[in-house]
């Protein structure tokens, strides 16, 4: 009778744990991509992307509770052009072989019903950090059509202050605000 | 006028002439007119980058240790043992690893020894060699200016304006101090204010060009050559312009070889 009540007890206990698990997806770096914009000379807008990312994203839905950690290659910018894409790495921009990492990490995201809808971090770029908030602007969770397995969806953006980070190079004719844009596919573990 | 301040050319070139034109000229008198080099430097660093030193990043290490040089060279003035050009040598060496460290910690052991090795070695030969100039101001500011222009231009092509603003600003500064001199005729007060911050500066950002930009390592042995043409016998009989015109056209061919070098890997800079 002790044993039953004991194991009621636990059980019992066990519930509210087991209803606010997290889910737990890996990003795809095949379909996770870093892209930003910025101005060139007011003349028109460069957009680029940096080709390798990873990551990994929790999420639990129910307790409306996630966390966001994303790692860009620095050295893997691509801007189409190979010899700006050398400049970009240089110390006048993501300074690559001395920062190799772009990181971004979430400290709270915000739900609007049982969508995600914004995510407040800290990016680190060229050993700075500074708070920056994604905003979510869309999200998709169903089973992929080819593998079936989980998947996770979600597009990303942000903008923020090139100078903040201290890549002040050729300011104010290279422009200093800059559209950061997140594409993330991530299956569930 | 801020649009004027933000032409590169005005940031790297004419603003540092400019500003080291003054001040050697002002300076005359105190016999401290080495210190335009490190003041058309200054210039360019505050256009281009500020004065910001967090985090301490290489290229912001090589302004620290520039400025620190300039400063250290001063009592220099007064004392001149043998062995002070081999201790300056072996630290230049040293500063090179440090500002190299965080670029070189990311590689496997092998090239970080290399590379490191290769670095020290290059800043402390540049280190040493300018030295033997210090007392030269006509030979020590024709090697100022093939080693800042070919530093600068190389690192330009190499895929970085901005280590190459910091080296053509070396150049246009060392070139200023030299043009008061072709035009009085008359040498100014050299010193180690010259030779020790433009051979560090100039040094340390090629290795940095090499290692973080496209410029070839290759390209460092023939920059290591100008302190060495800025040896060589002039006429002694010439006008001091004269002299200098020949010596600054020897050290410009070499820095011209290092930036062909440069060009036919790279090839344009990028703008």
């Amino acid at each position: 009778m002790l044993k039953r009540n004991i194991f009621a007890v636990l059980l019992v206990a066990s519930l509210p744990m087991a209803a606010h698990a997290a889910d737990s997806y890996t990003m795809d770096p095949a379909h996770t991509y870093a892209n930003f914009t910025i101005s060139h000379l007011g003349f028109s807008t460069m957009h680029g992307r940096f080709d390798k990312s990873s990551g990994k994203v929790t999420l639990d839905r129910a307790a409306k509770h996630g966390t966001v950690d994303i790692t860009i290659e620095s050295a893997s910018v691509s801007t189409g052009f190979a010899k700006r894409d050398d400049h970009l790495k240089s110390p006048d921009f993501f300074n690559a072989a001395e920062f190799p990492s772009i990181t971004y990490k979430s400290s709270a995201v915000k739900f609007k019903g049982d969508v995600p809808a914004s995510v407040e971090g800290s990016l680190t770029m060229l050993g700075v950090t500074k708070p920056v908030t994604l905003t979510i602007d869309a999200f998709k969770c169903g089973a992929h059509p080819m593998n079936k397995k989980e998947l996770c969806g979600a597009a990303a953006s942000a903008q923020i202050k090139r100078s903040d980070f201290g890549i002040k190079f050729g300011l104010p004719a290279i422009g200093d605000d800059i559209k950061l844009d997140f594409e993330v596919e991530a299956y569930k573990d | 006028m801020r649009e004027l301040l933000n032409h590169p050319a005005v940031q790297g070139g004419l603003a540092p002439f400019v500003v080291a034109l003054i001040v050697a000229e002002l300076l005359q008198r105190m016999r401290l007119s080495g210190l335009a080099i490190i003041a058309g430097f200054a210039a360019t660093v505050y256009l281009v980058s500020g004065f910001a030193f967090d985090p301490l990043t290489a290229s912001r290490k090589i302004v620290l240790l520039t400025l620190a040089a300039s400063l250290f060279a001063l009592p220099l003035m007064f004392f001149n043992p043998r062995w002070l050009r081999g201790l300056l040598a072996i630290a230049g060496g040293a500063a090179a690893v440090w500002v190299m460290q965080r670029i070189l910690q990311q590689q496997a052991v092998s090239p970080m020894l290399l590379w490191g090795a290769g670095c020290a070695a290059y800043v402390g030969w540049l280190v040493f060699w300018m030295d033997g100039l210090h007392e030269s101001s006509m030979r020590a500011a024709s090697a100022g200016v093939g080693l800042g222009m070919g530093t600068g231009l190389a690192a330009l092509f190499g895929a970085s304006a901005l280590l190459g603003q910091y080296g053509l600003a070396l150049g246009a500064a060392a070139g200023a101090y030299l043009l008061i001199q072709m035009l009085t005729n008359a040498p100014l007060p050299c010193g180690r204010s010259i030779t020790l911050p433009l051979s560090l500066a100039a040094g340390l950002i090629a290795c940095l060009a090499v290692l973080t930009a496209e410029l070839p390592w290759y390209v460092l042995p023939v920059l290591a050559t100008i302190p060495l043409a800025a040896k060589i016998p002039v006429p002694a009989k010439q006008a001091l312009w004269i002299q200098s015109a020949l010596l600054t056209i020897v050290t410009l061919a070499c820095a011209a070889g290092a930036v062909y070098l440069t060009w036919r890997v790279a090839g344009a800079p990028p703008i």
